[in-house]
């Protein structure tokens, strides 16, 4: 190990390793993965702001395959079960099938579907709703089926973005959370969950992770295995179990979703310009200080040319071009 | 609900012509798997534009109701071209701008997954991102399934309808396309470009959902081939197909011939201001009806492009309703071999048969010398020069001078274009007994 990698553990202690994650325990601990069905390529209206999603370009980010492979690997070592849940509309299930395929029990929870043609006002205010809601929704869908010893995320979606909802689980549960991984393995004697994440300077971090814990990956270091052709020809056709979760779950009120009324582009309010006063001259005038600043001529008519060269005197030492006291030689 | 490991049909692609075959599977109660390579159907796929929906009549009523559609096609141009000008014969009906409608444009990734999912709702069993990597045989030679690149990934069949496209890997190791020679294909390039639907409206004189389909000869440097526009809802493709042999001759790349032909002087104002979004190219097999291979073993079918079964008769470019058509046939074909439990090659012998009293191989044997014909040289390099000299002559006013007669124009232009009126003659009676 070389001084750019330090050991931590993680942030709960690693006193629930031994309460709950002995892996002899006679319970096959549940391994549950959040999956996120998006639309990788959306078409955004550049003028308007509108989105129109096509089920066709949906998919699991990388980071969710990862998330899935590193479930099915530690399930392995754990000899353990894989539950995935996702939030989405029924095309899903087109790609939940896949993954069943892979011996990981599915289950969808319902949510907006999408528009049948046009912009999706639905889905924006879905994506603008409280985190924490869906949060409680997929723990309330995972423990349908039992307590998780392990929930793993991709580290963000490629749509709302935001990274948190593995924090917000991870509170929803009272887990432990580590995020952002780059690595998730078993290892080391006793066998611990060991993770390992970047750090600034080209720097890792690793972790000892103690159960039940929330960790989310990134898309590196592992692919997500293929099916066999025979538990894919059964997943093909099998139903994919879908569950009606109410936004308001496990104590979270309800969110106050913004209503989203008309996506238009941003056009800020107009600033009112008092119209301009006065001819364009004046207008110029004022806007150049062409003539403003200058002092009124003054006109000296004295009596006489010695008087007129007194005042002419008078005024240059009052502009500062004379000494006041200044003497001139005698002309005579 | 098929065995895990063994099913009565397993169509290889879910084109146009594997979705048709196991539609008619299914429907006549077969077990029958669709396997596909690409993510979903329509994913790989890549074509023009423009699919002609008449032969979805008999099996998918009504389907114009529901099938995903950019436009209906009710305005359809020739046009004959040289680097400087342009003649059109500009064709439009409102007849196709209602039911039951002619050809319509749309996305092969729209389309390709709604008649996959017609074949699911009937029964089959889609099965993507899994490629057929070869055939298993019985000791006899007899196909009995595919090998796929999945763990555990042998599936048996008693018939096995290969629908994988053009250059069909499993049409050859069945050795039924024995030797692919390049001179039976083209190269489609293409390009997919972004405007607003009230440009397209405007610019192609349409409205609401119609569209607008040109065909252009003349566009490609010299070398055998044609290029096409289409409109969609919100994009219009354009492109060139082109000879494969006479391209790597002439040493120039595909992409500039589009851009050429995207800055031709009757092009460019249709796409000024639009914005490249998609840029594909695949193969297609022109070699029609001569060039086709044997379409049946013991146990095995071959329908669609990997039979060879585009029609690409220069004014025509058809490839998915010959698809549907022919993987229609198969289907019915093997359902009914597998019912009397015989999927021989004397039994699927049937399959032909059926093909040459339907439009798929009636039209292409009626049509089989429209290829040659079409892309020989003096069709291709001095023809549009020719035709429209002729009508630049025509229509030039040259007071003083009195008009010239439409004979000396026609010397003066097949003279200047190096072809003799006896070349003329003969390829004008050449013509006529091809599209007779
Ligand atoms: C540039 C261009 C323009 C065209 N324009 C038109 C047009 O305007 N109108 C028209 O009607 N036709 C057009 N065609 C022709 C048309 O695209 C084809 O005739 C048609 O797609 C043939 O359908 P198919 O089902 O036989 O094959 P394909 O559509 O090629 O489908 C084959 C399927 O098999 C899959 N596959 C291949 N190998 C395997 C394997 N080993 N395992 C699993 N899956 C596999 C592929 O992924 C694909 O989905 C055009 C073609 C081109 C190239």
């Amino acid at each position: 190990m070389t001084d750019a990698t330090a050991v931590t553990d993680a942030t709960a202690g690693v006193a629930g390793v031994a309460a709950n994650g002995d892996p002899a325990s006679p319970v096959r601990p549940l391994i549950a993965v959040g999956l996120r069905f998006v639309d990788q390529r959306p078409a955004v209206n550049p003028l308007t702001g509108a989105v129109t999603r096509d089920p066709a370009g949906a998919a699991f980010a990388p980071a969710d395959g990862a998330a899935l492979e590193h479930a099915l690997r530690i399930a392995a070592a754990w000899s353990g079960t894989v539950l995935a849940v996702t939030v989405g509309p029924a095309v899903a299930d087109e790609a939940l099938r896949p993954v069943a395929a892979l011996g990981v029990r599915v289950l969808r929870v319902a949510a907006v579907e999408p528009a049948p043609a046009g912009p999706d006002r639905g889905y924006l205010a879905e994506l603008a709703a409280d985190e924490r809601a869906l949060a409680a929704r997929l723990v309330a869908a995972i423990r349908t089926v039992g307590e998780p010893a392990l929930v793993l995320c991709g580290d963000r979606s490629s749509d709302r973005g935001t990274g948190a909802l593995p924090a917000l689980l991870a509170h929803e549960l009272g887990a432990a959370q580590a995020l952002g991984l780059v690595d998730l393995r078993i290892g080391g004697d006793p066998p611990l969950l060991l993770a390992e994440r970047r750090l600034d300077g080209g720097r890792r971090e690793r972790l000892v992770v103690p159960r039940p814990a929330v960790c989310s990956v990134e898309a590196a270091g592992v692919r997500l295995r293929r099916a066999p052709l025979p538990a894919t020809l059964r997943a093909a056709r099998a139903a994919v179990e879908v569950l009606e979760v109410p936004l308001a779950t496990g104590g979270v009120a309800a969110p106050v979703v913004p209503e989203i009324g008309s996506a238009r582009a941003y056009r800020p309010r107009p600033r009112v310009i008092a119209p301009p006063v006065g001819t364009a001259r004046d207008r110029l005038r004022e806007l150049t200080g062409v003539l403003d600043r200058q002092e009124p001529p003054t006109v000296v008519q004295p009596d006489s040319a010695a008087g007129a060269a007194d005042a002419l005197l008078g005024y240059l030492s009052r502009a500062g071009y004379l000494q006041p006291d200044q003497t001139w030689p005698d002309q005579t | 609900m098929p065995d895990a490991d063994r099913v009565d049909a397993v169509v290889v692609g879910a084109g146009p012509a594997g979705a048709a075959a196991a539609l008619e599977l299914a429907r006549a109660g077969r077990s029958v798997v669709l396997l596909e390579r690409g993510p979903f159907p329509g994913s790989k796929n890549v074509y023009g534009g423009v699919v002609y929906g008449r032969v979805l009549d008999a099996v998918l009523p009504n389907w114009w109701d529901e099938v995903p559609v950019e436009r209906w096609v009710v305005r359809r141009s020739t046009m004959v071209m040289t680097p400087t000008q342009a003649l059109s014969i500009d064709f439009r009906s409102e007849a196709w701008g209602s039911a039951p409608y002619n050809g319509m444009t749309t996305y092969r990734a729209d389309f390709d997954r709604w008649l996959a999912g017609k074949a699911v709702d009937a029964g089959a069993t889609l099965v993507t991102s899994t490629v057929a990597t070869g055939l298993l045989r019985d000791e006899g030679g007899r196909v009995i399934g595919v090998r796929t690149d999945r763990a555990d990934g042998e599936l048996r069949a008693d018939v096995v309808i290969a629908c994988d496209g053009v250059n069909s890997f499993l049409a050859k190791e069945a050795g039924l396309l024995p030797r692919a020679e390049a001179k039976h294909y083209t190269l489609g390039v293409k390009e997919v470009l972004a405007l607003p639907r009230e440009v397209i409206d405007e610019r192609f004189g349409v409205h609401g959902d119609q569209g607008v389909d040109i065909e252009m000869l003349g566009c490609t440097a010299g070398i055998p081939g044609g290029g096409f526009l289409y409109t969609n809802a919100e994009t219009v493709s354009v492109g060139v197909v082109l000879s494969v042999t006479h391209l790597a001759e002439a040493k120039v790349r595909p992409e500039q011939i589009v851009a050429d032909l995207k800055a031709h002087p009757a092009i460019f104002p249709y796409l000024r201001g639009a914005t490249v979004k998609e840029y594909a190219a695949h193969l297609i097999p022109e070699g029609g009806y001569g060039a086709m291979p044997r379409l049946y073993a013991d146990g095995l079918l071959i329908a669609g492009d990997a039979a060879g079964m585009t029609l690409a008769a220069g004014i025509w470019l058809e490839g998915v309703n010959f698809a549907i058509g022919s993987g229609l046939a198969a289907g019915r074909t093997a359902a009914a071999a597998l019912a009397a439990g015989d999927p021989s090659a004397a039994r699927l012998s049937a399959y032909p048969a059926d093909l040459h009293r339907s439009f798929v191989l009636a039209d292409h044997k009626r049509l089989r010398k429209a290829p040659e014909v079409i892309l020989s040289e003096r069709m291709q390099q001095r023809y549009p020069g020719l035709i429209a000299d002729l009508m630049e002559g025509m229509f030039t006013v040259t007071n003083p001078e009195p008009k010239p007669g439409m004979a000396a124009l026609l010397r003066r232009a097949a003279k200047r274009n190096g072809v003799s009126l006896r070349d003329l003659a003969a390829d004008g009676l050449k013509l006529g007994r091809v599209f007779r």
